[in-house]
């Protein structure tokens, strides 16, 4: 019997070594679970940065929303003939199961859901744990966020605000979070709507934003109340409500030159500044930051460096679109030798490069979305519109923007002989100014203008269904009341 | 059929040809194939009563009464025999058969005599994996068994292929079988991480296999619960034998060839070929091919298959082992060597192997044992071969550029230098045209992508008897992958040219423990036998990996990342664990050994399941009858026909959670930077109802033997109905969900017939005759997926939609557009779209058109359909044996049909773009009215024949018989290996996939593009094919 006693108490040892509750429930090592990632500030203040991350992912901000916008342009010839490197955009043949059509328009939204996440975290835990004053801050930098993200998908994918004065079909409207699977059939707000929507995700952010300091890493690479004044100039222009970008730019220009704002931002005297590091000039009012550690650089093919720097030692960019003779670089208004924007081109062969994104692998160069210099045109531009002269206050605000890349040329109110006339030279001012930051394709949707035609590519009339892309596919086939451009 | 009634006839005309022998004492003498003697082999005559056992020399001798004319001869592990009484001195050869009946079985937790198992278990021996030219002994399994198909994918050595027992099981997790070596569940699939597959079975020499048994339904799986819908496979190592010291030494050498490459341009029909399709374009075309010419003036005519593929890949193993045992202690020791050459060049496995089993009984009731299995494996290949899932598409795959880089160009320049441009391409020296993607020549010689692995399997065991009928048994095992990935990308051509130079080393650590105590009781009151089976289980796995990336070398000298680079990354980082606990028992239970009756239950609590559905219950119960033990069936006319006969039948609940990753249910968020700055931001969606895949299994079976067990008959029917079947859910992206989320949402079912016949067709003294043949019929269809959504398609490697999983049709049906021929008049391609209307398609200006000229509707993936199955309906194999004194001739067949294939490499070999083509394109279309089926060569074309999306002019029946290996042994005579003074040799020769006999076009119908993934499989896109292997080994015993 002294035996058995024995082993049963082996069994028995072994029947109670049985089973490791703690070992059912791991926790990963490399991402955190939801349920605690509004525990502390430090956290809370990870996520803040988060929802910038999720945005200068290079199928978005980082790089291909801005890249999309140069190549539908005039202005460049696709060098490589790649499917992958945005090759139908470029044609403007874009169907809607292109890969840039797909990855800019879920990106987007993937940075929406995240700012929406986090102001619903806030909203229910994270302002007990940083505070009311902080708590403030940070919802208003995820309504600057939410607001830029659809601004930028409304330009691509839906026509312009003058169409139709903003009743034409616009983006899916969300402001709550999601993360769970579910019913996520949604039919398209109007585009009046969505501009809505962003002008109060503005207007509040303006409410609760503070003036932070240019010409530091804080000023430059999060939404504060200057960024928020300078995008609502630009909004209120795309939807052609002058008079409102007017009080805004007020808020952020002084009246005489040199133009400033109130908390010294201003153009810088060499333009180089704003394109080399440490990128965080007066001028640059947002940008998106990238340094050399895995992960914190744009991903394969996505980088504005890759695209449009010339692979010619030591340029180590993929050369993917080269500048078009016919483009605005033909522009003789363009000074070819005092020009300081022109040595910011590189010319390869007889082939000339944009190459405001000059450094190596793996392409670091910030990504500038904001700029005092496109405020200042801006501003220009409505003061025209709104007064129908030949504004010398819009002169001198144009002349600033040239006079600091080239000294030579100044304009006066004599050069134009009508408001339009002036409109039309701020207009390729900014076109100037702004090559290769991504605007060139939604000016021209803007101002209801033509894609001009291009090599073997014809002209792009308004009235054409592709003067905007298409909706992504995998939107129509997963949201049946998505209805496509037509 | 027609060959079945051939066997059961002669098999009558030998039964009748039997006669009468007179009483008196029969001697003889036991040896295996080899010629070694064999001890303790039971001599008895047929119908069960007892007769003697060899001694240590393995000669017996016995009393026969009159009337006897057959003694019965078996052993556990071999083949029984039954032997005609011809003399006095029987010399009796037992083979290691592949389909011997053996007597015991292995099943979970324990072994089953084979009379009492009620289950479905298919029992394979060691031996018929042991000297096959393969690297892992699942490769040697087609055929073999009813109810499993074995398809190798493609030529690349150490690639894991597609095992599947009774069809698909599961859409979106692993459908591999859960695989237990001596115990222990080990890892499944290609682990490699590089371009080179690293396939863990493979750490296992088949030449230390004993037994592989396969388990089908869900009373034999059911005690493996949460892992078993896809089926359970038992290998069992050799033990030691008690008796004196024995010595073996194996070893073959094989060659091995490309088969059936399908025959390319030259260089004159290149050119002629590609400006016919310029000038049809363009007839005013003057950038048109010319010719190249090397440094003596002559026209280049490069053979790229000959610069990718080697002609007689040279093959190597060795394997040597040692055993014995005492009355307390058995051991078996054993080492190996393989290296192997691909038809690929620059692909290798190599594989050095350990292998030692202890058993020690340490007084009369505790025994003690341990096995630990070390094996150091190296999977070497230079790059991409395109043939490993995702790397259909990749532009460095080896076995597309060898058919696509035109045959103009050559790999070196006339200076010697490598034939490249400054971006990394193949260059056309005199032609600005492309001719290519990358050098190949470039690729083979300087990249690498190598996977090398340190694999210990092992466990140690306790077991105690205190009662006869109570035995205690505890387990700890572990198996353990190490793993180095050494990855270099030359700066010169390939994907590493861009970064100039691109090298990785990855370290990773699999490691996994399994603790498992088991009590077992084994009563029998009067005619009523018990055995319960209780147990308590946990296993742990964790993985690690971490990694360099190097890039921009500052010479080309260096080729690891320890040489000298500029940038830094850090790589493949990775950290992941899961915990699985369970509780087990089983009873069987029977009757007079007539009635049997069995019950399994386990209950699995699994860590990566969301928490409130961690644990699940399974269950499998069996019943069966062994008719021929009643009564009415032994006295009645029944009885002599049928030797014995046996019905049975399970009912179970089995699960699967196989390839679901550790935290799929959570909802995560990832840590990133955000210009230096620490930022997180939500990453995956969850499911907090995430619960197991379950499969309710149904089998009935009959079995049984005629003419006294000398042919065997076996017949399954099955219906395996799978719920909550895994899908990754996509949503709309304006959700802004990061990731598809799991959810259990699709059914789908396998319902199938198996027969097999194991007949001994002969056996007249020094010649017999064994043949078995077997057949599967699997019928699988999906019943639903998710709510609102019916049809999930599937894209190989992420470019090309090839196939679907639509409800009322089974998995990956291929989904491609539906093409008609060539249109005579005009010779465009015809192709249908969904209204089932005839268009044609213009490659000049890209429009489609009704057959009337009108303006249609565009075509593409967008209006592709589902167009044939891929799922082999019907699958066998055919063995036949034949033995003559020391000879014995093995050739096996394996057949699978009832399917279809998507030959999407055609598309390829048909482009009408740079790429050179099959000469097919030979007899294309020229002018109205000529009829065929290539249409008119328009450069630039990739529509009319299938490149830019599936057509289904490349869809094509699979059907094939395959002659899977033909071997040929002898054993040397006695008075050969006394004079060398070994104990017994054999000497062997072997072919396999020697021939195949199908109607399809490509290589090889069983490639497959998209590996296990079994919504992708039928799918054949720039893959390399099979090779054909010749081998010739000797096997010694000491």
């Amino acid at each position: 019997m002294k035996k058995i006693s024995v082993y049963t108490l082996l069994l028995a040892m072994g029947i109670s070594a049985g089973c490791q509750k703690s070992l059912l429930n791991p926790l990963p090592a490399s991402d955190m679970p939801d349920y605690i990632v509004f525990d502390n500030a430090d956290r809370i203040a990870s996520q803040l940065n988060g929802m910038y991350t999720v945005m200068k992912n290079g199928k978005f901000l980082g790089g291909k929303f801005q890249i999309a916008n140069e190549v539908r342009g005039e202005d460049y010839n696709n060098e490589l003939s790649n499917n992958v490197t945005l090759q139908a955009t470029w044609k403007r043949i874009v169907g809607n199961e292109v890969q840039e059509v797909k990855e800019i328009w879920s990106q987007a939204y993937f940075t929406i859901n995240n700012a929406n996440l986090f102001m619903d975290g806030m909203k229910a835990k994270g302002t007990k744990v940083v505070g009311d004053s902080l708590s403030k801050i940070y919802i208003g930098e995820a309504k600057f966020v939410r607001a830029l993200s659809y601004f930028c998908l409304q330009q691509l994918y839906a026509r312009p605000y003058w169409d139709g004065n903003g009743a034409k079909p616009g983006m899916i409207l969300y402001t709550q979070g999601h993360t769970e699977r579910g019913n996520y059939n949604k039919a398209r707000n109007t585009t009046a709507e969505v501009y809505a929507q962003i002008l109060q995700d503005l207007n509040d952010a303006e409410a609760a934003l503070p003036k932070t300091a240019p010409g530091t890493a804080a000023g430059t690479t999060h939404a504060n109340w200057y960024s928020v004044i300078a995008l609502k100039t630009r909004v209120y222009l795309y939807m052609g409500q002058y008079a409102n970008v007017l009080t805004e730019a007020a808020k952020i220009v002084s009246a005489t030159a040199p133009f400033v704002s109130p908390g010294g931002h201003a153009l810088v005297a060499d333009i180089n500044k704003v394109y080399s590091a440490p990128y965080t000039s007066v001028e640059s009012m947002f940008s998106l930051p990238f340094t050399g550690t895995s992960g914190d650089y744009p991903g394969t093919q996505t980088q504005l460096g890759y695209y449009f720097t010339p692979k010619s030692l030591p340029l180590q960019g993929n050369g993917e679109y080269s500048l078009l003779s016919t483009g605005i670089i033909s522009d003789s208004s363009w000074k070819s030798t005092t020009d300081a924007r022109r040595k910011l081109l590189t010319k390869v062969g007889s082939k000339y490069y944009m190459t405001k994104f000059a450094g190596p692998p793996p392409f670091t160069d910030w990504a500038p979305i904001i700029r005092y210099a496109e405020v200042l045109l801006n501003y220009a531009e409505a003061k025209v519109r709104v007064s129908n002269s030949v504004d010398a206050g819009a002169i001198a605000l144009l002349n600033a923007v040239r006079q600091r890349s080239d000294a030579t040329v100044t304009f006066a109110v004599t050069d134009f002989a009508s408001p339009q006339a002036l409109i039309d030279q701020i207009l390729k001012e900014k076109h100037i100014e702004l090559l290769g930051e991504g605007f060139r394709s939604m000016e021209v949707t803007r101002t209801g203008a033509t894609f001009a035609a291009r090599a073997t590519y014809v002209a792009v009339p308004p009235t054409a269904s592709n003067y905007i892309w298409p909706i992504s596919s995998d939107e129509l086939v997963y949201n049946k009341l998505c209805v496509d451009n037509q | 059929m027609r060959r079945l009634l051939l066997v059961v006839a002669s098999i009558l005309l030998l039964a009748s040809s039997l006669l009468a022998q007179n009483p008196r004492t029969v001697a003889g003498r036991v040896a295996d194939e080899t010629g070694a003697v064999l001890q303790g082999v039971t001599v008895s005559f047929p119908g069960g009563k007892t007769g003697t056992v060899t001694n240590a020399k393995g000669e017996f001798s016995l009393n026969v009464p009159a009337g006897t004319k057959q003694l019965r001869i078996s052993m556990v592990g071999y083949e029984t025999k039954l032997v005609a009484i011809t003399g006095d001195n029987l010399q009796v050869t037992l083979g290691l058969d592949a389909k011997s009946i053996s007597e015991v079985v292995v099943v979970g937790y324990g072994t089953q005599r084979k009379t009492e198992v009620t289950g479905n278990i298919s029992s394979i021996k060691g031996g018929a994996v042991a000297e096959m030219p393969i690297q892992s002994f699942e490769a040697g399994l087609g055929g073999r068994a009813t109810g499993v198909q074995i398809s190798v994918p493609n030529g690349v050595v150490n690639n894991p292929p597609v095992f599947r027992i009774r069809g698909v099981n599961s859409l979106s997790l692993s459908a591999y079988p859960l695989i237990i070596i001596d115990g222990v569940p080990t890892f499944t699939g290609d682990q490699g991480a590089t371009n080179a597959p690293l396939n863990p079975l493979a750490s296992v020499n088949p030449a230390d296999i004993q037994s592989i048994e396969i388990a089908k339904d869900a009373a034999a799986t059911a005690i493996y619960g949460s892992r078993a819908a896809n089926g359970v496979v038992f290998i069992t190592t050799k033990k030691g034998k008690q008796g004196k010291a024995k010595f073996n030494y194996d070893g073959w050498v094989g060659w091995t060839n490309p088969t059936r490459l399908p025959k390319l341009l030259n260089a004159k029909e290149y050119i002629e070929i590609k400006n016919e399709g310029i000038l049809n374009r363009n007839p005013s075309a003057t950038n048109l091919y010319v010719p190249n010419t090397d440094a003596n003036g002559n026209m280049i005519d490069t053979k790229w298959y000959d610069v990718v593929y080697r002609h007689n890949a040279f093959s190597q193993s060795h394997s040597f082992n040692a055993s014995g045992g005492t009355e307390n202690t058995s051991y078996y020791l054993s080492g190996g060597y393989t290296r192997q050459e691909g038809i690929l060049r620059r692909n290798d496995f190599g594989r050095k192997n350990m292998l030692v089993n202890v058993d020690q009984k340490v007084g009369k009731i505790l025994s003690i044992g341990t096995k630990l299995s070390y094996s150091n494996e190296e999977s070497l290949i230079s790059g991409s071969s395109g043939s490993l899932e995702g790397e259909a598409f990749s532009s460095g795959g080896l076995a597309r550029l060898a058919f696509l880089t035109s045959p103009i160009t050559p790999a070196y320049k006339n200076d010697g230098t490598y034939n490249v441009t400054s971006s990394g391409t193949i260059s056309g020296i005199n032609n600005s045209n492309s001719v290519g993607i990358y050098n190949p020549k470039v690729l083979l010689d300087l990249d690498h992508s190598n996977t090398e692995s340190n694999h210990l399997q092992g466990s140690v065991y306790a077991q105690l008897k205190p009662f006869e009928w109570m035995t205690l048994r505890t387990v700890y095992g572990i198996d353990y992958m190490l793993m180095n990935n050494d990855i270099y990308r030359n700066n010169i051509s390939g994907d590493g040219a861009s970064p100039k130079g691109d090298a990785f080393s990855i370290y990773t650590q699999l490691k996994r423990w399994v603790w498992t105590n088991t009590m077992q009781l084994d009563k029998t009151f009067g005619d009523h036998n018990f055995n319960l089976l209780a147990g308590l289980e946990q296993q742990r796995d964790t993985r690690q990996r971490y990694g360099l990336e190097r890039q921009f070398q500052s010479d080309n000298y260096f080729n690891n990342t320890a040489g000298g680079w500029l940038i830094d990354l850090s790589s493949g980082l990775l950290r992941r664990e899961n915990y699985l606990v369970s509780g087990f028992s089983r009873l069987n239970y029977n009757y007079k050994e007539k009635y049997f009756l069995s019950g399994n239950i386990r209950q699995d609590q699994y860590s990566a399941l969301a928490p409130g559905h961690k644990k699940g219950v399974f269950f499998g119960f069996s019943g069966g009858w062994e008719v021929s033990k009643e009564k009415f069936f032994e006295e009645g006319s029944l009885g002599k026909i049928f030797s014995n006969f046996k019905l049975r039948g399970s009912y179970g609940k089995v699960g699967n959670m196989s390839g679901l990753g550790d935290y799929d249910f959570m909802f995560l968020y990832h840590p990133l930077l955000y210009g230096g700055n620490n930022a997180m931001y939500f990453n995956q969606s969850g499911n907090r109802d995430l619960g197991w895949e379950q499969s309710k299994k149904t089998d009935v079976g009959i079995n049984f033997g005629i003419l006294k067990n000398r042919v065997n008959f076996e017949f399954a029917y099955y219906y395996n109905n799978i719920d909550g079947l895994i899908l990754y859910l996509t949503h709309a992206p304006s959700a802004g969900l990061p990731s598809n989320i799991p959810a259990n949402v699709g059914s789908m079912f396998n319902r199938g017939l198996e027969a097999s016949v194991n007949a001994t067709v002969l056996d007249k003294g020094a010649f017999s005759w064994n043949s078995s043949f077997n057949f599967t019929y699997n019928k699988n269809q999906i019943t639903s997926l998710i709510d609102g959504i019916t049809e999930i398609p599937m894209t190989t490697s992420g470019l090309e939609q090839t196939s679907i999983n639509k409800v009322g049709y089974p998995v990956g049906m291929i989904y491609c557009v539906p093409a008609g021929g060539v249109d005579p008049a005009t010779g465009r391609r015809i192709l249908y779209n969904p209204a089932g209307e005839a268009e044609i398609y213009n490659p000049i200006n890209g429009a489609y058109t009704y057959l009337d000229g009108k303006p249609a509707q565009s075509l593409g993936a967008k209006t592709a359909q589902p167009y044939a199955n891929t799922n082999p309906r019907f699958l066998g194999g055919f063995e036949n044996t034949f033995r003559y004194k020391g000879f014995e001739l093995n050739i096996m067949l394996t057949y699978q049909a009832g399917f279809s294939v998507y030959y999407g490499s055609n598309a390829g070999l048909r482009d009408q773009r740079y790429w050179n083509n099959s000469t097919d394109v030979l007899r294309r279309w020229k002018k109205p009215g000529d009829v065929t089926d290539i249409p008119q060569l328009i450069n630039g074309d990739n529509v009319s024949n299938g490149s830019a999306y599936a057509i289904s002019t490349n869809v094509f029946k699979g059907d094939f018989v395959k002659l899977r290996t033909i071997g040929l042994s002898y054993n040397l005579p006695s008075q050969v290996t006394k004079l060398a003074h070994i104990s017994g040799a054999r000497v062997y020769a072997q072919g396999q996939n020697l021939a195949i006999w199908t109607k399809y076009p490509g290589p090889d119908p069983e490639v497959s593009s998209n590996g296990n993934n079994p919504s992708g499989q039928g799918i054949d896109r720039n893959t390399l094919a099979n090779g054909r292997t010749v081998t010739v080994g000797v096997n010694i015993n000491f």
